[in-house]
């Protein structure tokens, strides 16, 4: 059966959208197929690599699970909406001094599920950052210099310029 | 200690604003014109005759371009091993039979993804079961499936070893009892040996398949342009050559016609160096349809279809004297190999050659088989062979050091070679840490106050290992660009593959050292085949000692036409001369200097329009053609050895048998740690994969299907789980590296495996002669040493 | 994912009306941290997906000392992990979210969809067992509470029927000087769940009045151990009694051998787990 698309609109890195889309894709893939915002990634096909995480109304999902029908008249910042005015959110600068990454592919989720986590608790300890980012799989790092990255921004936060909120 | 500008400093990544901003392509974000989706439907079966396709009812759904099977494909093989000896056996897709479930059958391109996997359920195929093995030693038994016929290659075509100009005598193959691949290697004389010993003792070890489980999945995109007879890639790989080798060697389009565009790539450790199906179906159904193709593979496909970690079974025998000398090794390997022998026969060979330049063990043999067996490939893992050999036999030195009342440590200290010693097989000891980095780990660690200290369900243990730095393998050679540009600064052209590991960063470290420059003065060009040299690739552990080293030398090269001109511009000596910061001045007297732009400028007009590029290239082992033989191992095989000895401290709760790592401590020679901050991350990542193969990570089989092919079944670890981790510098740096660097990619991960098992040994007590150790495995193994 | 007819409903009582007409054809999606998963593997096809994420009657969480909890069944689990009430009446539920899922699943997913998903080793089901929750299901027809004890049947099967949704959970105020645990296993710590068990233990004048425990895990639904909670009841709890108690659960405790863990080991691990839970359990109790 051929169902028709339908219009949602939505807010996507501060820019308000009209979007005709098919009833059954994901917030991922709206992502990515209809407005070319690639920095979600796919890793996995069960929900568990945290490679595709998103910000949606202040809270960081993954968008590979969200149906994007339900993000209808909502706020989504990725990774592309993180630099402001030419420059680098706190979080990309840290990872940038630090050499946080290597392959970069689970960045962009570590990035957004490290904002959520800071806007919420600005001053979490080391254990409890571990935890939260349990959800965004890396395979290059070890994830240690991720966790000194993001620790640095939350216990310098003026060390890398005002914090955007 | 030698004081650098650049090089031996943590500087941010080269690709840094890429990979933060979400800008970094992958192969996974290319988006083409009117680009087609393309799905491998794959068999159910492990062993099984096709008697016929039927793709009628596919081809006629709306929005399928091509549906192609083995008919469309016939006679096309590949493999990472084409030899002789041992010729390419893989079909691109199934033609008369498939061999393990997961094997593509047939491949559909369509206008979406939804209409592909559509197709793919239009597709009937009937298939006629026929009995499967799936145990290498079953399948070696009189009697069991024959997996392969003879091996014969068709008429007329030349084996990859022969297009390289570096094959031996041509015969075909007959794979009996499933053999598929063989080494024996030895000198001296192990029985021999034996005799001489005072006490011998012998272990068995299996080590099964585990997953790379990089982030990015496989997948290529292709685009062939049919007037210009192009065809352009952009792959998920570690090293365009292969590729393109096995494209052109496929499809029959000359390899120059051939370009692999640059992309990012999301990690890869070994498992995604050699060529696979759906690389060469994306520009088959390319070329088919007229259209650009992508074809990214889920995550399930990536465990069931790419490949495994090599599977071993390691029987170890081991003559020593009573003061703890070792007299004698006997090692024999039998490898559950898969459908296909994916890698098998270079991991036989590596098996032996990671080691060799560890112990001095006089008389060795060492012989392993391959065996074919009803299940998928297998192929290098970050460190091919090591960590497999790793956990048998430093595991053994531990037990023989406590069965003869012997200090772990020095009975490790008193076997080591020394630096300088030539290896049987010729190779030079040019620079060599170990006994550094096992000091220095043992010291760091307290291993003295806490081995045998530590109470009940609490261990220690140490491991060391090795890593070769390059081999002979096609393309036998990395070149590079280092070109002026008109404002001073420079552009690199290196062809290396960046999936992590920073080359793009490190080599432009070594440029800038080399030419007084900051990296930001260092444009790049990279990853892409035509627009960059022959590229040496990434796998063969040949990063930074052959491709990094290749941009140094061109840096060299341009610094000598910079100098020269600038001589004569300054009127003085070159050796009279420096440079910084974009200028050449006079070293006795620093204000009288010209800048890079006023040298490129006065080249031109003066050099009949020399616009001053320097050329560099590199070849891993000077004076050889090839890679050892793969089935004797005899001859030179790389110019130089990284090493890392490993120590970790763990508890266990005996109630569960669960393993918690405490700490790891590493001590790595790397030659020279070019940035310092890409080295700790590289030997933190090893440590934590480390822990994740000695611990929990196993590919599973039920009757040949993979049980586990998602990352819930399949754990790797996580933010929590991670020990604390101490990496220590205990480089040696060699003479043949750039600023004596030596890889640090591949070596620690097997000296972490061993340190863990060593560990869990020391707090159990308790011999579990498999990987992983599972908690159920270690929980059995209290259990009935309680009741014995 | 199969192609569906994506439908948003802003009031439980259009919910129940759709599911009367399209019934079998049509699913319930809340957060859907399970569900589509299950859809993108094409495990599930429905023709229509009834979305009642966006309910604002089922979006709630009341408390009384009487009544004790009344949640919405679209609470999430990242409300229940962070929420100041029950981190102060019922501290158990948010320290078990601590290991449920990751941050993410937690944001999005709720607390009635994991208990419709009915995943057997799910780690929220075993506490809110041995807290005496109910469960309310509600239909065109009306509604109806149960205790959440019979509303798991087998394997990702429920009580629930065709025409049902489930619209609360509610929670009884615990008597004084009761302590609540949960205890899991894993062997990496966000990982597949092997075992988990809860305990419950009520104390009156040193001894136990009540003691509940059920575990996940090692059956086809988390389940309660009763004769494992009758050793406990009625008797001063000591370490000797605690550990009888937990052969006893082990014993009851119906697990299979699967790629993670044979039933054997399971079975110690839910003695093992028993043991852990009951015993902070106990030093729970004591302490209020």
């Amino acid at each position: 059966m051929e169902l028709a698309k339908k219009l949602i609109k939505v807010t996507v890195n501060g820019e308000p959208r009209e979007l005709w889309i098919k009833q059954n894709i994901t917030l991922l893939d709206l992502l990515r197929d209809h407005l070319g915002l690639t920095g979600a990634k796919m890793s996995c096909i069960s929900n568990s690599c945290g490679a595709c995480t998103v910000i949606l109304d202040d809270m960081a999902v993954k968008s590979c699970s969200v149906l994007a029908m339900q993000v209808d008249g909502k706020e989504v910042l990725t990774v592309e909406g993180l630099a402001k005015d030419s420059k680098l959110h706190p979080l990309q600068q840290a990872f940038i001094e630090h050499v946080a990454f290597q392959c970069g592919f689970c960045t962009p989720g570590k990035l957004m599920s490290a904002k959520a986590l800071l806007d919420e608790n600005p001053q979490p300890t080391e254990e409890e950052l571990r935890r939260d980012m349990e959800g965004n799989l890396c395979r290059c790092t070890g994830y240690q210099k991720y966790i000194e990255a993001i620790m640095d921004v939350a216990q310098h936060p003026d060390k890398y310029g005002a914090k955007e909120g | 200690m030698a004081e650098f500008r650049v090089v031996n400093k943590g500087i941010p990544r080269k690709d840094s604003i890429e990979k933060v901003t979400g800008q970094a392509k992958y192969t996974f974000d290319i988006v083409l014109p009117e680009m087609l989706y393309a799905k491998i439907l794959r068999s159910p079966h492990a062993h099984a005759r096709i008697v016929n396709i039927d793709t009628s009812k596919a081809e006629k759904l709306p929005g399928v371009k091509a549906v192609i099977t083995g008919k469309d494909t016939q006679g096309m093989r590949f493999g990472f091993v084409d030899t002789p000896r041992y010729p390419c056996e893989q079909p691109v897709i199934a033609e008369d039979r498939v061999r393990f479930i997961g094997e593509s059958v047939a491949a559909v391109a369509a206008v979406d993804e939804d209409t592909a996997n559509e197709a793919l359920d239009l597709i009937d195929i009937e298939y006629e079961p026929i009995p499967a093995v799936f145990d290498p030693e079953e399948a070696m038994k009189e009697g069991a499936p024959q997996i392969h016929g003879e091996q014969i290659p068709a008429p007329g075509r030349k084996c990859a070893w022969q297009d390289w100009g570096v094959a031996r005598a041509a015969r075909s193959y007959n794979p009996v009892n499933n053999i598929g691949a063989s080494v024996n290697i030895g000198y001296g004389d192990s029985e021999k040996g034996f005799a001489d010993a005072d006490y011998i003792r012998e272990d068995t070890w299996v080590v099964p398949r585990t997953n790379h489980a990089a982030m990015e999945p496989h997948g290529a995109v292709a685009s062939y342009n049919p007037l210009t007879g192009f065809m352009d890639v952009w792959l998920s790989h570690m090293g365009y050559e292969l590729k393109r080798y096995w494209i052109s060697k496929t499809l029959g389009i000359p390899i120059s016609k051939i370009r692999v565009r640059k992309t990012f790539v999301g990690g890869a450790f070994g498992g995604k160096a050699q060529v696979f199906d759906h690389e060469i179906i994306a520009p088959f159904l390319s070329r088919k349809t007229g259209k650009p193709v992508k074809l990214i593979l889920p995550r399930d496909e990536v465990f069931t279809s790419t490949n495994n970690s090599i599977a071993l079974k390691i029987n170890v025998k081991k003559g020593v004297k009573k003061d703890g000398t070792i007299v004698g090794q006997h090692v024999k390997l039998i490898s559950d190999m898969g459908a296909y022998r994916g890698s098998v026969p270079v991991c036989l060979f590596l098996c032996h050659s990671m080691r060799d330049a560890i112990y001095n063990i006089p008389n060795l043999t060492h012989e392993g088989v391959g065996a074919y067996t009803n299940k998928s490939t297998t192929m290098a893992k970050r460190g091919h062979g090591s960590q497999q050999m790793t956990t048998a036999i430093e595991s053994q030195m531990d037990w023989i050091a406590e069965d003869l009342g012997l200090d772990p440590v020095e009975f490790r200290l008193k076997n080591l070679r020394r630096k300088g010693d030539v290896l049987p097989n010729r190779d030079t000891l040019n620079s060599y840490g170990l006994p550094d980095c096992v000091k220095k780990v043992v010291e760091a660690s307290n291993w003295k106050e806490k081995r045998g200290k530590l109470g009940p369900g609490r261990g220690i243990g140490l491991a060391v290992s090795a890593m070769f730095n390059g081999s002979g393998y096609w393309p036998f050679t990395a070149g590079s660009i280092v070109r002026m540009n008109h404002d001073g600064t420079v552009t690199l052209y290196m062809g290396q593959a960046e999936f992590g590991q920073g080359p793009t960063t490190t080599t432009c470290q070594l440029v800038a050292e080399e030419l007084g420059l900051n990296v930001e003065d260092i444009n790049l060009v990279d990853g892409d085949s035509e627009l960059c040299p022959i590229d040496y690739s990434n796998w063969l552990s040949g990063g930074m000692f052959v491709s990094c080293k290749a941009g140094l030398i061109a840096a060299q090269d341009l610094k000598q036409q910079i100098l020269k001109i600038a001589a004569e511009m300054l009127e003085e000596n070159v050796e009279d001369l420096e440079m910084l910061d974009r200028r050449v001045y006079i070293k006795a007297d620093p204000e009288e200097g010209v800048a890079f732009d006023e040298i490129l400028r006065y080249s031109i007009q003066r050099h009949d329009g020399d616009p001053l590029i320097g050329k560099g290239f590199c070849k891993p082992v000077p004076e050889i053609e090839f890679y050892p033989s793969l089935s004797k191992g005899s001859g030179r095989w790389t110019d130089a050895y990284s090493f890392t000895a490993s120590v970790a401290e763990v508890s266990i709760d005996a109630e569960t048998g669960r393993t918690k790592v405490e700490h790891i401590w590493i001590g790595d020679d790397c030659g020279r740690e070019i940035n310092t901050a890409i080295c700790q991350g590289q030997l933190q990542s090893q440590a934590v994969m480390g822990m994740g193969d000695a611990l929990f990570e196993e590919v599973m089989f039920s009757e040949g299907r993979t049980i586990n092919a998602n990352f819930v079944d399949y754990e790797i670890p996580r933010a929590f789980d991670v020990p604390k981790i101490t990496t220590i510098d205990a480089s040696d740096p060699d003479p043949n590296g750039p600023f004596g660097a030596k890889e640090i990619g591949e070596c620690a991960r097997a000296a972490v495996i061993g340190s863990i098992v060593n560990a869990v040994y020391d707090a159990t007590k308790v011999k579990i002669m498999s990987l992983p150790l599972h908690p159920e495995k270690i929980f059995r193994g209290l259990a009935q040493k309680a009741e014995a | 994912m199969r192609k569906f007819e994506y439908l948003r409903v802003n009031t439980l009582k259009e919910a129940c009306s759709l599911l009367s007409e399209y019934k079998e054809e049509a699913k319930v999606l809340a957060g859907g941290q399970s569900l589509l998963t299950l859809l993108k593997m094409n495990m599930l096809s429905p023709s229509y997906l009834i979305d009642i994420k966006f309910i604002p009657e089922l979006d709630y969480m009341d408390f009384d000392e009487k009544e004790g909890l009344k949640m919405g069944a679209l609470t999430t689990h990242r409300t229940v992990e962070k929420s100041p009430l029950l981190k102060e009446k019922f501290p158990v539920l948010p320290e078990t979210e601590l290991v449920v899922a990751s941050v993410q699943t937690r944001n999005w997913g709720t607390i009635g969809g994991t208990l419709v998903h009915a995943d057997p080793i799910g780690d929220i089901a075993p506490p809110l067992i041995v807290l005496d929750s109910k469960i309310k299901l509600a239909s065109g027809g009306g509604e109806r509470t149960i205790p959440i004890a019979e509303f798991f049947v087998d394997f990702f099967m429920t009580v629930i029927e065709e025409n049902e949704i489930l619209s609360e959970i509610q929670i009884p105020t615990p008597p004084a000087h009761t302590g609540v645990a949960y205890q899991k296993f894993s062997t990496i710590e966000a990982g597949i769940k092997i075992a988990g068990a809860a305990s419950l233990i009520s104390l009156e004048d040193g001894a136990c009045k009540d003691a509940k425990i059920a575990l996940s895990a090692v059956a086809s639904i988390p389940m309660r151990v009763l004769k494992a909670e009758e050793i406990l009841r009625g008797k001063p709890v000591d370490d000797k009694l605690i550990e009888q108690a937990a052969q006893m659960a082990s014993t009851e405790a119906d697990p299979v051998t699967d790629m993670h863990a044979t039933d054997e080991y399971r079975r110690e691990l839910a003695k093992v787990l028993v043991r852990r839970a009951t015993k902070m359990a106990l030093e729970r109790a004591k302490a209020t």
